[in-house]
């Protein structure tokens, strides 16, 4: 089953979460490990590692807007509150929203730095700003707050989750799973 | 009075057996070099060094060529790069603020010229060979090449540097040298 409908999730839906749930977490892995390494060549790649996932990140994002836009998307449980439902949507929003500054504020970084840099080693990414160091030190705190925020909502987002399925005991966490066909 | 004239005209004659001399005229020289910093040509200058030349396009043997360059006057353009080479693992300004090139010869090698001789570069010395070409414009002329050094050779890049993983081991050496009658 590829389309989402009124009570589950397709599997490109399904890959496109758990993909991206997997990068995520290995991304804020690797962007902590890189700000603390000291300077050294480690460093260097662990910024080229975080850099590439960041754009392959971007790149699912889009695949993955674009799905969620052309299709539906399964209907929150009905015994919902008003509450619940505000706050799911809410978080949602703010976990797309942060799907698409992250890495856009990265890039800014990347290009302000002036720091050449080409994805997995081999495609140059253009500059979307001119080198400018005070423009770097900005989007680079700007950056920080945004991933901590990210932090923040993703526990929201698997609080949330676990609360639907220990606690609610609705389908919303089982219907996402691989292994459930709904 | 007529005898000064001859003397001046035979020391006119004899001149281009030992060559002109030529001065460097810094607007419109450049002294370039290409890193290769994660698989990615860096492109640095050395803004201020100087080129005195012996040369006699037709006779090149007996010809010198000296070069001096302020290796303090690096600039990679990247505020973090900069602030890094200056330290001893890198181009160490504290110690050898300046380099060196002296010629042992020159020849001609097809339309080009070769000036072979000893670069000095912090504090170590190697033969290397100088390709150039040259283009004559009247009272100036233009004096543009290319070579690859190894920066192992020179102790750029100490420590965990010496990797040539992240920082390649080739620097390629760019010159353009816009010369006049001195």
């Amino acid at each position: 089953m590829l389309r989402n409908d009124a009570d589950s999730w397709g599997a490109p839906s399904k890959l496109l979460h758990w993909v991206m749930a997997a990068l995520i977490f290995a991304q804020i892995a690797l962007g902590l490990a890189a700000v603390g390494w000291r300077l050294s060549p480690a460093k260097l790649d662990l910024f080229v590692w975080h850099k590439s996932i960041g754009m392959l990140i971007l790149a699912l994002l889009l695949m993955r807007l674009w799905w969620r836009l052309a299709g539906r998307v399964p209907a929150l449980p009905s015994q919902m509150a008003p509450w619940e439902r505000w706050g799911a949507q809410i978080s949602h929003f703010l976990l797309y929203a942060l799907m698409v500054a992250l890495p856009l504020t990265g890039w800014v970084i990347s290009s302000a730095s002036n720091v050449p840099f080409r994805i997995f080693w081999a495609v140059a990414l253009p500059a979307i700003m001119a080198p400018d160091k005070a423009t770097a030190d900005l989007f680079a705190s700007v950056h920080g707050w945004l991933a901590t925020l990210l932090a923040f909502a993703l526990v929201a987002h698997v609080g949330g989750a676990l609360r639907h399925h220990y606690i609610k005991h609705d389908a919303v966490l089982a219907r996402m799973l691989p292994w459930r066909s709904r | 009075m007529k005898n000064i004239a001859f003397l001046a005209l035979g020391l006119l004659l004899a001149m281009p057996t030992l060559g002109a001399d030529w001065k460097m005229d810094p607007v419109g020289s450049k002294l370039e070099f290409v890193a290769v910093f994660e698989k990615t040509p860096t492109p640095g200058v050395f803004k201020e060094f100087d080129a005195r030349l012996r040369f006699d396009p037709d006779k090149p043997a007996g010809s010198s060529l000296d070069v001096t360059v302020k290796v303090t006057s690096a600039d990679m353009s990247i505020p973090d790069v900069n602030k890094e080479i200056r330290n001893k693992d890198w181009f160490d300004y504290a110690g050898f603020p300046q380099a060196e090139f002296r010629s042992t010869d020159l020849r001609r090698d097809g339309v080009r010229y070769v000036a072979r001789g000893t670069l000095s570069l912090k504090g170590l010395k190697q033969t290397v060979e100088v390709p150039f070409t040259w283009t004559d414009s009247g009272s100036g002329a233009l004096m543009e090449g290319e070579l690859t050094l190894k920066r192992g050779d020179f102790g750029i890049g100490l420590g965990d540097w010496k990797s040539t993983d992240v920082i390649g081991a080739e620097v390629k050496l760019k010159f353009r040298v816009k010369l006049r009658k001195g």
